[in-house]
């Protein structure tokens, strides 16, 4: 890592590390350290930010910023730390190394590396974010810049891009100005800010958007009726269909939420077939691609549960602490995780942030490089420092593969049929992405309920209700609004205390959050 | 004055960039406020920096004054006392914001940024634009049709 001389550099140019999107940005030095962001003009993305993005000078130097390693709650030395990585290290067969999204892909292979020498066999991520499945788009086809909007005649969007990649909207709200003819189409379970832009909105039953996307793509699927499982009118199907197929230039843009449909890997598997059935290009967005490990991360989980893992070796920042309702199935294992926040009760080693590292990371436009110049915070230890720490020998690794998806689609679409149409009892949560509730950077995530709903349990806006599922229990505000039908509930997914709410199930060893049957009731 | 703030409601995408902008660069506090029409439209609140400015006359330390030079209606972090007298003239509720080291929050259009102000810069949906009182009038603002749905906003 270079050290800045703030005499000499004010602004430093780089990539916003906090999202797959890739936004250019500077990061302004004074005498006393980081004072904030810079929106460049001539960045890809015209100076443009999401709130995350602005954000990122107050990471460097938060207050909760993990500078020292935990253990129990109170800071331990490095020594004590290097002895347990080393005891740990003795059993390979017995330890599973994971990483999420604060590593480049340099420490990725790093990792590979260390695993190769160490003898460690089993090797996942523990990214569980819908959007990981996408990343069969990544190997499968070039990524798809901004510019396919402008030429595009028809586009179709899955989602809300505005609230995933903010810096999407311009582009696509222009797209949509610059010509009557332009046609949006629209598809969600919620009223959206997307939405609201649509020429067509599709609002979908909760849940089954991948039936949509079969239909759309013409897929027979055996005697379901779509019409009536979905909410759309077969007609509409056919129409949306054979007009998106004929259109000269067309794209689809996909963005989903946690917890927001029933089966993101049907979802994936329908989007491939509605892209090579209309022969146009998908753009995901993500926040993270997910790097590859040996294993899904659902064949790790079944053996931690059968007792054969007993230490878990995590780099990055989200897994476990982010998905409570996973750490709850794995109690009992030794997790040494990597964090660049402080959480309450929670051990972990203090990491370096993406920010201040330097090396590649893989964005929606392709491979990016992260600057290098910006000086990681005083205590923090990067992963090749942490993997030198712990010692063994590094072999190299020519490629590591995931096991590929495998999709029996009947059984898959009879699934989501059978949830869809299952009668609940309570209401159904969904999972919905809010750019601006990022880490908590501004009030406390709203639960929205359809006014009819309101006037049932008795509350308004502003009211505190529990919510509750078989997983858990979370306070929440309320926010009464048309954006939701009755019977249905959305919020943003971005806390471990909302996270917890969500029904999770393993299927081919992937993991998958899906919605979930919650009871709602009114604080007094 | 010479720019101002402009708001276009039709295009404002919701995601509150603007506000985190703000947020990030003032030591936690937006001085953009942000508030919602009935559930169905966003609307950023920027200070308008008023040819008449009631938040200037309320204050009674004059710490609110006019930047002759450029027509700012600046406050000064020395002479506030904290009063709130400004949060309840202004007739917008842009001051109305929690004190911040005992000091009220008023927008200065980032003036200590040559590029203008951080909200407009970090706009994601060219919602807000920095123009003047010239290029304000011949703007089309909300005259455009821009969605058919039925709950958003829209003007026909």
């Amino acid at each position: 890592m270079k050290i800045i001389d703030p005499e000499t550099k004010s602004v430093i140019k780089t990539i916003c590390p906090f999202c797959s999107f890739g936004c250019e940005f500077g990061v302004v030095f004074d005498d006393f350290g980081v004072k904030g962001v810079e929106y460049l003009s001539d960045g890809n993305t015209g100076g443009r930010l999401c709130p995350r993005g602005s954000a990122a000078g107050v990471f460097l130097n938060h207050p909760r910023r993990l500078t020292v390693p935990v253990k129990s709650g109170r800071a331990v030395d490095w020594v004590r730390i290097k002895q347990e990585l080393k005891d740990i290290l003795a059993k390979p067969d017995k330890v599973a190394v994971c990483f999420d999204r604060n590593i480049t892909e340099e420490e990725h292979q790093a990792i590979l590396g260390f695993c190769k020498g160490a003898g460690i066999s089993h090797i996942a991520s523990t990214y569980f974010e819908p959007e990981r499945f996408f990343k069969v788009f990544i190997k499968r086809r070039k990524p798809v810049g901004l510019d396919q909007i402008d030429r595009a005649q028809q586009i179709v969007v899955l989602g809300d891009p505005f609230n995933q990649a903010p810096m999407i909207s311009k582009t696509l709200i222009n797209w949509k100005l610059s010509d009557r003819k332009n046609r949006l189409v629209v598809i969600d379970s919620i009223n959206t800010h997307t939405a609201g832009f649509a020429t067509d909105f599709l609002k979908v039953r909760a849940g089954t958007e991948p039936l949509l996307l079969l239909g759309l793509a013409r897929e027979k699927s055996g005697d379901i009726d779509l019409a009536g499982t979905t909410g759309i009118e077969s007609s509409i199907i056919d129409e949306v269909s054979q007009s998106f197929k004929s259109a000269e230039n067309g794209l689809i843009i996909v963005s989903l939420a946690f917890g927001h449909t029933y089966d993101p890997v049907l979802f994936t598997e329908a989007l491939i077939r509605f892209s090579k059935f209309s022969g146009k290009p998908v753009m995901p967005l993500f926040e993270f691609i997910g790097f590859p490990g040996n294993e899904h991360f659902g064949a790790v989980y079944n053996l931690i549960k059968k007792r054969k893992i007993k230490y878990l070796i995590n780099f990055g920042e989200l897994f476990p602490y982010y998905y409570p309702q996973v750490l709850k199935g794995v109690k009992g294992l030794n997790v040494c995780a990597t964090s660049t926040l402080k959480f309450d009760g929670i051990d972990g080693l203090p990491a370096v942030l993406n920010l201040e590292k330097e090396g590649t990371i893989i964005t929606t436009f392709g491979p990016a490089k992260l600057s290098g110049e910006i000086k990681p915070a005083s205590g923090t230890m990067d992963v090749k420092a942490l993997l030198d720490m712990m010692g063994g020998v590094t072999k190299k690794v020519s490629g590591i593969n995931e096991p590929e998806l495998k999709i029996d689609l009947k059984e898959r679409i009879g699934a989501v049929v059978e949830k869809s149409t299952k009668k609940t009892r309570g209401y159904l949560l969904l999972g919905e992405k809010i750019a601006f509730n990022f880490m908590g950077f501004f009030e406390t995530p709203q639960l929205k309920i359809n006014p009819v709903d309101g006037e049932e349990l008795k509350v308004r806006t502003g009211d505190r209700v529990y919510v509750q599922s078989k997983n858990g229990l979370a306070e929440v505000v309320v926010k009464l609004s048309i954006d939701v039908p009755c019977g249905v509930v959305s919020i943003p997914a971005e806390t471990p205390d909302v996270r917890e709410l969500f029904d999770f199930e393993i299927h081919q060893e992937l993991v998958n959050f899906e919605p979930t049957e919650v009871k709602i009731w009114k604080k007094e | 004055m010479e720019k101002r703030i402009v708001l276009d409601l039709d295009l404002c995408c919701g995601c509150r960039s603007c506000e985190a902008a703000c947020k990030a660069a003032f030591k936690g506090e937006a001085r953009i406020r942000h508030g919602e029409l009935q559930g169905i439209a966003y609307l950023p609140l920027a200070c308008r920096h008023c040819k008449e400015a009631l938040c200037m006359t309320a204050c009674p330390v004059a710490a609110i004054i006019r930047d002759e030079k450029t027509g700012l209606v600046i406050r000064s972090s020395f002479l506030c006392i904290g009063c709130k007298s400004c949060a309840f003239a202004c007739p917008f509720g842009v001051i109305d914001a929690p004190l911040v080291r005992h000091i009220s929050q008023k927008c200065s259009l980032c003036s200590d940024r040559a590029e203008g102000p951080r909200c407009v810069s970090a706009c994601s949906s060219g919602a807000l634009q920095l123009l003047t009182d010239k290029k304000i009038e011949k703007h089309e603002v909300g005259v455009r049709f821009v969605s058919r749905n039925p709950f958003f906003r829209r003007r026909q």
